[in-house]
């Protein structure tokens, strides 16, 4: 039995996953109520575009630079 | 895909306030430039300086410290372990790799051991919220170890997101007392060494690149006492604005700078300035706030959770 591959996101020490094919990283964004005025994702050490689409397997880090206190 | 202004190589960072696609290499190169002519454009300090850099462990005063000391300024570190758990410990763990990997001497305040309570033991007693009487704390042995230790400029990491988020804060209520302070460099005087803010013309998402970028090892957490803090409220309401209108948030800033803060920086009140009677430093009563938190902590009849335990 086949697998099915995931989108793995780590966001702030935790691992997410994501069951589609293929996202764009503006959605991953939306999906984890974030904005791209604020927040970037990264993958391999490569600062990704908001249009850039991330395929299934891959894993990415999504950085959110806002910081209170 | 963009293309980097400076070497045409195809890129995905893009700064739209500036309207600038850079790759890797040269955006470190412009976010290094800028912080440099920040510090001339507000006479921050120079190279003959002795600078203390306040380190938490975060993306901004990392990415502060590596980029003082690789424009060639004296920059040491002073980290202040808070005492909140595995955050903190994370927090000092990472500062400590980071003075290792720069060659820099770091200082480290340990607040259970200096001050005799963390900031979850204060926080049973304090009426304030955290960020408030962490501040104070912050400032306090920021300016004690700056005294003690032979440092004339203390820096912070104080990002345009923090500065506009206050800015915004202090507009809305017409606070020209906190107003006329919020300038990015405040003098040496009184007691208090010279406190200056080099990244008050960045971003939180390009110092945040550029920790990613210059491969720093930062703590990504948050501070757990920091959610749901109006700071951050009004950093997201802000943030709204700066996507509908790319450089709403710097013209905000400096405009209130060339501006407004001229009109108003000699509305300050007049402070005389004594020392305290208990640790010498500088403050506006007999007894610095500081001096009277910790009598109140440890001698006073408030009690924490651990003295309860200790005395039933």
């Amino acid at each position: 039995m086949q697998v099915k591959e995931k989108i793995y996101v780590l966001y702030r020490g935790k691992k997410i996953e994501f069951e589609e094919e293929k996202m764009k990283v503006k959605e991953i964004l939306k999906k984890l109520n974030l904005s791209g005025e604020y927040a970037f994702a990264v993958r391999n050490g490569e600062i990704l575009d908001e249009n850039q689409t991330v395929k299934a397997g891959d894993e990415i880090k999504i950085v959110n630079a806002i910081s209170g206190g | 895909m963009k293309k980097c202004l400076k070497c045409g190589i195809r890129t995905n960072i893009y700064i739209p306030q500036h309207r600038l696609a850079l790759c890797p290499e040269h955006y470190i190169n412009w976010f290094e430039a800028r912080t440099q002519r920040t510090i001339e454009e507000f006479k921050m300090f120079q190279k003959t300086d002795r600078i203390l850099v306040a380190v938490s462990g975060g993306k901004d005063s990392l990415s502060l410290w590596n980029v003082l000391v690789k424009l060639g300024y004296e920059a040491d570190g002073l980290h202040i372990n808070l005492g909140i758990s595995e955050y903190s410990e994370i927090s000092e763990i990472k500062t400590r790799n980071f003075a290792q990997r720069i060659g820099r001497k770091l200082h480290i305040v340990d607040l259970g051991r200096d001050f005799g309570r963390t900031i979850p033991q204060i926080k049973e007693n304090e009426r304030r919220p955290p960020c408030s009487f962490c501040g104070t704390l912050k400032r306090y042995y920021m300016n004690l170890y700056a005294r003690e230790y032979g440092y004339n400029v203390l820096a912070t990491a104080h990002n345009l997101d923090d500065e506009v988020s206050v800015l915004m804060l202090n507009t809305l209520s017409w606070n020209i007392e906190y107003l006329s302070r919020q300038f990015p460099v405040l003098p040496e005087e009184n007691g208090f060494a010279r406190k200056v803010k080099p990244f008050c013309k960045m971003s939180e998402k390009e110092a945040a690149m550029y920790a990613v970028l210059a491969q720093i090892d930062y703590i990504e957490d948050e501070c757990p006492f920091a959610e749901g803090s109006t700071t951050l409220h009004y950093k997201k309401l802000i943030s709204q604005l700066e996507e509908k209108s790319p450089g709403t948030k710097l013209r905000f800033y400096s405009e209130f700078l060339s501006k407004m803060y001229p009109v108003i920086k000699d509305r300050r009140p007049k402070t005389s300035i004594n020392r305290c009677k208990s640790c010498g430093e500088p403050t506006q009563s007999e007894i610095c706030m500081i001096c009277r938190m910790r009598n109140n902590l440890l001698y006073g009849k408030l009690q924490t959770s651990t003295d309860k335990a200790d005395n039933p």
